[in-house]
């Protein structure tokens, strides 16, 4: 049966949501049909949410082999482009090597970071979206999908465990 | 203890009306055990940063004009009439551009040490005070990548330090230690930019969300669709962790590699293994200093003492105080090893500085530097209070400016050829600048602190989540729970 009615509901407190929680989970809905909103970050374990698999450190690892290979061309590929030979130095010495690698390493890892959390969070995103603002003044909001039959009891376990403004959210405009 | 106090129930949860009976006054001296509730708290904020009275567009006025004076006078004066307005000539080719690039690099490093090192080592009284320290990274290091460019005279060629090949596959010349300066002010200008915005998109959709006509928009911008969900959560705490790895070894990198600047050299006095060592101390030193100046000034101004607390200033301070022991250890160090050392060009440099045209400045940057604060920030009272710790954090700026004007200025008077001494003044256009650059910082933060929330919100509620009085004994002890 199709899941397509949406519901919110907010708490006002990490315990109660966590409750809600759990009971939505014994009700059958599913990890996936549950999103928690907050003004502050709750650890999944509190909540009683699954853990997520982060996918940001092997991003930022990435960028951190781009940013050191680039530094080993600046480096060690540039001089041979061009090799001028100066005092009898070599062409790559290793000291130098050493800095302009471990600057644009550090580079790529910040900027692979920064961009990773954009990708994972499908930022910027400024459509219109379902959101209540009172989630900035402190509370904490439940949004879940459930087939039509499921409403009215859903409503319930919101309501049991300390839930209010329970609505179904319109998508709008941040 | 008694039997019947041993056996006696614990309470589980005491509530507030119990901690002030206990220990009254404690709630209202720290952050973390006083919440206030959260919309209030947003609110308060907002308010701050939207109260522009008279005087505040009087002050930007000024500052407007100075930097206008510094920048569009001065520099544009120098620009059209090269390099001879400056004080610079033979033999000292650096100057107060580089004393100046010198001293706001390491201003830099004190959003970096306060924000990213703070929150390794879960230093709770951060939580207010990172974003005001990031900022000035930031805003500083603006100001201190314009000296390189000031410097050179023929700015308009800056373009060739940008590593691409000219028309006979040319490229730039990685091997000297002033590219490497360039390349590690870039990373950390980048890095410290995006760890300052990072951070701030929760505070930017909460400003979003209570503001309306232009600032909505801006903040809904800037905010990127935020909604506060679990996994927009996770991912921005584990990039703030990330970063908060990866900005300390770039922050130590930046000040070594500008020492390098003059430890590369052979030049007397310069010629030091322990200049990158000594440099990131002091930066560190002067860059924790200007946070308190800065945020004391903030707190006055933007009526924000219920965010900044005595308390803040009283970790900050005993941060300056091992800071100028630090310092004052490397200082003394390189001091005696030259001295000792009886070298004919350094004995005379060393006589320049105690007894000679430079010492007015060589013991003003030590008073200020270790008989100030030694003297003073050991006392809880003094590190209480905003007028002292205002006038102290000053003074050591002061004095960390006179340590890297006498570092960059006069260890060039006396080179290993007696015949080519000279002196150096700073000529006005110089100091028109400077002046200028010291605006332009502020006109920065001034405007800044009026956009953006000065007060990571977010970061303090969580803070204030995970804090909790405890009862041990016949006291209520302050507890924090671990919440990442």
């Amino acid at each position: 049966m199709a899941k397509d009615t949406v519901l919110m509901g907010l708490f006002n407190k990490a315990d109660h949501t966590a409750n809600t929680v759990e009971a939505l989970e014994k009700m059958g809905i599913a990890d996936d049909d549950v999103a928690i909103l907050s003004g502050i970050p709750y650890p999944a374990e509190i909540l009683g949410r699954p853990l997520v698999w982060e996918r940001i450190p092997v991003i930022a690892l990435s960028g951190a082999v781009i940013g050191f290979l680039i530094g080993i061309f600046l480096v060690a590929g540039t001089p041979q482009l061009y090799p001028v030979h100066v005092g009898g130095q070599g062409l790559l010495p290793i000291p130098p090597l050493a800095v302009i690698t471990y600057e644009l390493t550090m580079l790529g890892i910040i900027v692979s970071t920064f961009l990773g959390v954009l990708w994972e969070s499908f930022f910027p995103s400024y459509g219109p979206k379902r959101y209540d603002r009172l989630v900035t003044e402190g509370h904490i909001g439940i949004l879940l999908r459930c087939t039509p039959e499921q409403v009215s009891l859903v409503k319930e376990v919101l309501k049991e465990n300390g839930g209010h403004h329970i609505h179904t959210p319109e998508r709008r405009p941040l | 203890m008694s039997k019947e106090s041993r056996s006696a129930p614990r309470p589980a949860e005491p509530d507030q009306a119990l901690a002030l009976e206990m220990r009254p006054g404690i709630l209202s001296d720290q952050l973390l055990l006083d919440p206030r509730p959260v919309g209030d708290m947003n609110r308060y904020i907002m308010e701050a940063m939207q109260r522009t009275g008279k005087g505040f567009w009087i002050l930007v006025a000024i500052l407007a004009s100075l930097v206008l004076i510094g920048y569009g006078g001065a520099w544009g004066y120098q620009v059209r009439w090269g390099m001879g307005v400056a004080g610079i000539r033979r033999p000292v080719f650096w100057g107060l551009y580089i004393a100046n690039f010198v001293f706001w690099i390491g201003i830099s490093h004190s959003g970096t040490f306060i924000s990213a090192v703070l929150r390794v080592f879960k230093a709770e009284f951060r939580r207010p005070i990172t974003r005001g320290s990031e900022m000035m990274t930031t805003f500083s290091l603006i100001v201190a990548g314009l000296f390189p460019l000031i410097h050179l005279g023929r700015t308009w060629r800056f373009y060739w330090m940008i590593p691409y090949f000219n028309q006979r596959q040319l490229w730039p010349n990685f091997h000297s230690p002033l590219m490497w300066d360039m390349m590690a002010i870039f990373t950390y200008l980048t890095g410290s930019t995006l760890y300052l915005y990072l951070p701030l998109i929760p505070d930017m959709a909460m400003a979003r969300n209570i503001t309306t006509g232009w600032r909505k928009r801006v903040y809904g911008t800037l905010a990127l669709g935020w909604r506060g969900s679990e996994s927009e959560w996770h991912h921005l705490k584990t990039a703030i962790k990330i970063f908060a790895f990866v900005i300390m070894p770039v922050m130590f990198s930046v000040h070594t590699i500008v020492s390098w600047d003059f430890g590369m050299t052979l030049v007397e006095g310069w010629h030091s293994t322990i200049f990158g060592p000594y440099f990131v101390t002091g930066a560190i030193f002067s860059g924790v200093s200007a946070v308190i100046t800065v945020l004391l000034i903030v707190r006055k101004t933007m009526k924000l003492d219920y965010f900044l607390r005595p308390e803040h200033f009283d970790a900050l301070g005993k941060l300056i105080l091992v800071f100028s022991f630090a310092w004052t250890y490397f200082w003394f160090a390189e001091f005696i090893t030259e001295w000792y050392g009886g070298e004919p060009v350094i004995s005379a440099l060393i006589h320049m500085q105690a007894r000679g045209p430079v010492a007015v400045l060589w013991y003003t940057m030590l008073f200020f530097n270790i008989v100030v604060p030694w003297s003073t920030l050991w006392n809880r009272r003094i590190r209480r209070s905003t007028t002292a710790m205002l006038l102290i954090t000053i003074g050591i700026n002061i004095g960390m400016y006179l340590e890297r004007y006498i570092i960059v200025a006069t260890f060039l008077t006396k080179g290993r050829m007696p015949f080519n001494w000279g002196i150096y003044n700073p000529s006005i256009v110089e100091l028109l600048i400077s002046i200028g650059a010291l605006s332009l910082f502020a006109l920065l933060y001034v405007v800044a602190s009026r956009l953006i929330p000065l007060v990571p919100v977010w970061e303090v509620q969580e803070g204030q989540l995970s804090h909790s009085l405890r009862p041990i004994g016949r006291a209520l002890v302050p507890s924090v729970v671990d919440l990442e």
